[in-house]
């Protein structure tokens, strides 16, 4: 069964109708199934990355085309202030698992870029941020099926459905029929 | 499928604005409101000339909000098919005119971050409409219009209620550099542009040179009709109709009689498409996609013409 939120992601083209291009990578390393074939990182003429190191210091030179940042915050952050004073005629690009990647494409969306400026490539681990329906708290890291909501402790199922908006998956109270009866627990977001 | 239901208006005011500019102030004739008219929102309307009827669009130049009249401007050319002379010379105040709902083909992206609207001469009337509602939602926008210098005046009046440093009008193409107004345009622009035909092209190629993507490229042609004389053959009848270089396609088939549904008439909406069986079509309408121009088997008869000294339809 397939539901219309899910995000379908392609593996990522430069698109030629852009003047500059810019791409997010989330994870460590760009996996080669992220682009499509014959398309190479330099092709970009700048790459983020996140070190997931204190030491990293991204350098305020316009000539470099490659920065690393300490963490995704610190990345986002970066982001909001380039795009802040962008032009029209950039491409953004993003690799990584979906919550960076919705993290990236929110703040797109916030500085007015649409579905044709941005690309998004999801790779790693599939661990999904679940919005409870009925608390709105969000969970992240959620591996299983059905989970137990951080905020509320309701035990929520955990539907496809997803929210751009929120970035999260929605999940909704698997027991409120039968107290306590619960399918069984499996790890599909690995 | 876009209806037409008819509405009458009358005249209420006809003001000149300069020699060749009127404006003219419409009320509903049976008094009370008139239909909210969209931003960008054009008025087709029936000029029941002398000799023969005349079917022109006209972009409504007051905003939404303004429901007990409508202003159009309109400009009297020397090569009038007929339609803006007949406003020009025989329209009298308290006559009453038929014309279809308004409708727009040129909406306000409501979800744009900054709005650049460009116009080029009367091109200017579609953006009138849009000043209400951007001023009243304090939206961020930027407007250039262009003119001749004996029309600065004009349009500096016009855009007097909503002037302030993002309103500007320039005295000539060469006033403003396109490319770096364009290049210096912050993500989530909206780019609106009317006016003739070499400064909207201008405005698409280079916008798209800069890499802007086509859907933020907003355009409203209000047709560049003339062109070489060729002949149209329709196919169920066999008839001949010839199509002056003054008039459009859709004009000559009407003069002939033939029903041809039509609303903008600035081959914007659709609703006169037609089936081409034989001949090849100048395209010169922003409702097929590039694909179906090149294909050249449909074409908008209100303001595209032949390449060919015939085509034929299916009609």
């Amino acid at each position: 069964m397939t539901i219309k939120s899910r995000p379908v992601y392609s593996t990522l083209k430069i698109d030629l109708s852009g003047r500059r291009h810019l791409l997010m990578i989330g994870t460590s390393g760009v996996s080669r199934d992220a682009l499509a074939p014959g398309v190479e990182t330099s092709a970009f003429d700048e790459q983020w990355t996140i070190a997931s190191n204190s030491l990293a210091i991204p350098v305020p030179d316009e000539t470099t085309t490659r920065h690393s940042f300490r963490a995704e915050a610190h990345l986002l952050i970066a982001l909001r202030r380039r795009l802040k004073d962008e032009r029209m005629g950039l491409r953004l690009y993003a690799i990584g698992t979906e919550p960076f990647l919705w993290n990236v494409r929110g703040l797109a969306s916030e500085f007015g870029m649409t579905a044709e400026e941005v690309q998004l490539y999801a790779t790693g681990s599939a661990a999904r941020r679940v919005f409870c329906n009925h608390c709105r708290t969000i969970t992240s890291g959620v591996t299983t099926n059905v989970f137990q909501c951080s905020g509320c402790g309701a035990h929520l199922f955990v539907r496809d459905h997803f929210s751009r908006h929120l970035n999260a998956f929605a999940g909704v109270q698997v027991d409120a029929e039968a107290p306590g009866e619960l399918p069984d627990i499996e790890e599909l977001y690995l | 499928m876009i209806t037409s239901q008819p509405l009458a208006v009358r005249v209420r005011l006809i003001e000149p604005l300069s020699p060749t500019l009127k404006r003219v102030s419409l009320e509903h004739a049976d008094g009370g409101l008139l239909p909210t008219s969209p931003p960008g929102a054009h008025l087709a309307l029936i000029l029941p000339g002398e000799k023969r009827q005349y079917r022109n669009s006209y972009s409504i130049t007051t905003g939404a909000d303004q429901r007990s009249r409508y202003e159009i401007i309109v400009r009297r050319t020397a090569d009038s098919r007929g339609g803006s002379a007949f406003i020009h010379d025989e329209l009298r105040l308290g006559d009453v005119l038929t014309s279809a709902l308004p409708n727009s083909q040129f909406p306000l992206q409501n979800r744009a971050r900054k709005h650049l609207l460009i116009g080029g001469g009367i091109g200017i009337t579609p953006l009138l409409s849009f000043l209400p509602q951007l001023r009243a939602r304090r939206d961020w926008l930027e407007l250039h219009q262009f003119s001749t210098r004996q029309e600065a005046s004009v349009f500096e009046k016009l855009l007097d209620p909503f002037g302030g440093h993002d309103v500007h009008v320039n005295v000539g193409r060469q006033a403003v550099a396109l490319a770096d107004l364009l290049a210096r345009q912050p993500l989530g622009t909206h780019v609106y542009s009317c006016g003739p035909k070499q400064l909207m092209d201008a405005v698409n190629d280079t916008a798209l040179a800069l890499g802007w993507p086509p859907v933020r490229i907003n355009l409203e042609s209000f047709g560049a009709f003339g062109g070489d004389a060729f002949s149209v053959t329709l196919s169920r009848s066999g008839r001949e109709i010839p199509v002056g270089e003054h008039e459009s396609m859709l004009e000559a088939l009407e003069n002939a009689g033939v029903q041809v549904p039509s609303l903008c008439r600035g081959g914007a909406c659709g609703e006169c498409l037609s089936t081409v069986l034989d001949g090849v079509p100048d395209h010169r309408d922003h409702f097929l996609t590039t694909e179906q121009k090149a294909e050249g088997k449909l074409v908008m008869p209100c303001v595209s013409r032949a390449r060919t000294p015939y085509l034929t339809l299916a009609r």
